[in-house]
């Protein structure tokens, strides 16, 4: 015990100085309590009369440390500002169920904010200061430790990793009736590196297949690496930089390794978010190499005429759910719009949209765990009416964590929709 | 004019806009020291914005409410904050124009707008009052220094309000009393959430420069295919 505090609460405080960054104490010192926040956040609209879920109350938690130890108006005036520090490890639990089970991070609020406060960035960094002692869901200290451990989130072998990609190369071949098709794995000098989430590993090879369809389609020059493919990352979620840079790493120096020039990431919001725009931050370097969403490279192909599509092959209604980190905090809107009114007969904008869509509830790590579970599925009340109100069956989303939230909430509110990503669509309307 | 309202009407002023420079200064200083996180991401978004766009659009949210769903959703709440801001805009310069330059309050007009801007700041105040006590939200959220700046704004409008017309013919009560508001404001408002206005431009500049970067902001709200065609 230090003053009175614990080991891992001091240890919290002390840390808390190394990781503040001006822009965080801009937020954490701006904010003015008017609650102009509130009703941007769906864990609030999902929970009416419940103020412990209102943005600027969940913030105030992490706040009143930053003000008890590091601005001297809480120090000289702690009640009369609303500082305070923590004491006990329990103390530090009840944080976590806010900083992990009350929030996305989806940055709803911030975009919402008249100060301009950031409310999402320094709760990440509560969760990593949180993390660095050990109190953090179950979920994501397992998936964190998969991450540091075997190279990607899910645990993915490497054998069983080449082996899938086999496997749909045969698939690819037999689709194609091309015996030559091949999906090259750690060809060097190609032009693009090709990056997924371990979820497509596991779960989804068909997307593997549909990119690599796509990929032969537009006579592409690209290889999959055998090692660092894994562009998804639990640095983002568990607020924890080391992690995350390592993890980015992985992927910029197996692109370097191969002498690649461009990495293309698979659709995966975070995924896209950490390893084209937050892993050169955490990771402290920059790349030398181009990296883009596979969205991109898709629409890019059908504007140069690489591939030919036919939106009659995908008849029907699709509405489009933008990814929180894709949309809010990599400006990736636009080209997931063009390319869907490209590949499908219809498409149906939900609203609110782009920025200022609304989480899929699965977001910020929030379906590694599982004990905020009811939580999250009683926000997603506010996805589920805004899918409902689109009028479609087909909700499409540039996001695997999203396909997994949105799927979750649509079975719990019994829509009558499904889910798909845009290179299922893209591959079906293929014409070869 | 008693010897004290003069010391309340300028020396008083003065050493409290001094102590509030001074108390900046530091504040300023303070909060330039933390490091300034480095943006290494090559840029993002559809090539139409940049971080000096993304700024710019970012300062510019406050005289733009329907940029965001908050303000364009509630605009009501937006002209009293608008009216509300005017007011202090107004009592301030109330504070400047009575000691150095009374001759412009002989304008019935330059009385009528300075009473327009802090009676309705006045009014706006204790509706503010009121909805920071009974809303649930807002309550749950507040600290007592945001009942007390909120409580002594709103006197202090009032006050403004009745010492515009420089009329000291019934008595000084209310311009004594304004002044030593004033100087009092001044000397606390470093301490207080009303210092907000110090960290605006830092704030949503580096919300703007990082969001112009990625190509979140200036926010888009058609698609950008076909504002093209």
């Amino acid at each position: 015990m230090n003053n009175g505090r614990s080991f891992k609460a001091q240890k919290v405080i002390d840390r808390m100085g190394q990781k503040l960054t001006r822009q965080m104490v801009g937020s954490l010192t701006a904010c003015v309590h008017c609650g102009m926040c509130t009703d941007s956040c769906h864990y609030v609209l999902a929970n009416p009369g419940d103020p412990t879920y209102a943005p600027a109350y969940k913030a105030d938690k992490i706040r009143k440390l930053f003000k008890h130890h590091y601005d001297w108006t809480g120090k000289v005036f702690p009640k009369w500002v609303k500082a305070g520090s923590v004491y006990t490890d329990e103390e530090l639990e009840e944080l976590k169920d806010t900083v992990f089970g009350k929030c996305t991070n989806c940055r709803r609020c911030t975009v919402n904010c008249p100060m301009g406060v950031d409310l999402a960035t320094f709760n990440r960094m509560a969760r990593g200061l949180l993390c660095h002692v050990g109190i953090m869901p179950e979920g994501v200290e397992y998936v964190a430790k998969e991450q540091w451990e075997i190279g990607n989130q899910m645990g993915v072998l490497k054998e069983d990793y080449i082996e899938t990609i086999e496997w749909q190369e045969e698939e690819l071949q037999e689709e194609m009736g091309d015996p030559d098709a091949k999906i090259p794995i750690d060809k060097k000098d190609a032009h693009i590196v090709y990056s997924i989430n371990p979820r497509e590993v596991k779960h989804d090879p068909r997307s593997i297949l549909d990119a690599a369809k796509i990929f032969y389609a537009a006579k592409e020059d690209y290889t999959m690496p055998s090692e660092g493919w894994d562009m998804t990352n639990f640095g983002l979620f568990n607020g924890d930089d080391d992690l995350g840079g390592a993890v980015a790493s992985r992927v910029y120096d197996k692109v370097d390794e191969l002498n690649g020039k461009k990495l293309v990431i698979s659709e995966c919001g975070h995924g896209y978010r950490s390893t084209r725009c937050e892993g050169p931050n955490w990771g402290k370097r920059d790349i030398a190499f181009e990296a883009e969403s596979s969205v991109i490279t898709m629409l890019r192909y059908i504007k140069e005429g690489k591939i030919k599509v036919d939106k009659s092959k995908n008849p029907g209604a699709y509405t489009f759910h933008d990814s929180c980190n894709n949309a809010r905090s990599c400006g990736l809107t636009e080209e997931p719009r063009e390319l869907l009114s490209l590949v499908v007969e219809e498409f149906r904008e939900m609203y609110p949209n782009r920025a200022e869509n609304f989480c899929c509830t699965g977001g910020g790590g929030a379906m590694s765990m599982s004990e905020y579970k009811p939580e999250r599925l009683k926000s997603a009340k506010i996805k589920a009416d805004q899918l409902t109100a689109t009028g479609t069956h087909t909700v499409v989303t540039s996001c695997h964590n999203c396909v997994d939230g949105l799927n979750d909430l649509i079975g719990h509110y019994k829509i009558d929709m499904e889910v798909t990503q845009l290179v299922h669509l893209v591959a079906n309307a293929l014409v070869m | 004019m008693s010897s004290f309202l003069h010391f309340s009407e300028h020396t008083l002023q003065e050493i409290a806009l001094v102590f509030m420079a001074t108390a900046y200064f530091l504040r300023i200083k303070w909060f330039l020291k933390w490091p300034l996180a480095k943006e290494r991401q090559p840029a993002t978004g559809t090539g139409d914005t940049n971080p000096k766009k993304g700024a710019r659009y970012s300062l510019a949210n406050i005289i733009r409410p329907w940029d965001m769903e908050s303000t364009r959703s509630k605009p009501s709440m937006y002209i009293q904050f608008a009216l509300f801001h005017l007011g202090v805009v107004a009592a301030i310069a109330l504070s400047f124009i009575i000691p150095y330059g009374p001759g412009l309050l002989k304008s019935s007009s330059a009385v009528f707008i300075i009473r327009f801007f802090t009676g309705a700041a006045c009014i706006i105040g204790v509706m503010r009052i009121i909805r920071r006590v009974t809303d649930p939200y807002i309550r749950a959220i507040s600290s007592p220094d945001d009942h007390f700046s909120l409580v002594l704004l709103t006197v202090w409008f009032a006050f403004a309000f009745m010492a515009a017309p420089n009329n000291i013919s019934g008595g000084e009560g209310i311009m004594m009393t304004y002044f030593l508001l004033t100087a009092f404001f001044l000397m606390y408002v470093p301490f207080s959430k009303i210092s907000h206005y110090l960290y605006y431009p830092f704030t949503r500049t580096y919300l703007g420069r990082h969001f112009g970067r990625r190509g979140v902001y200036p926010m888009k709200r058609k698609p950008a295919y076909q504002m093209n065609k």
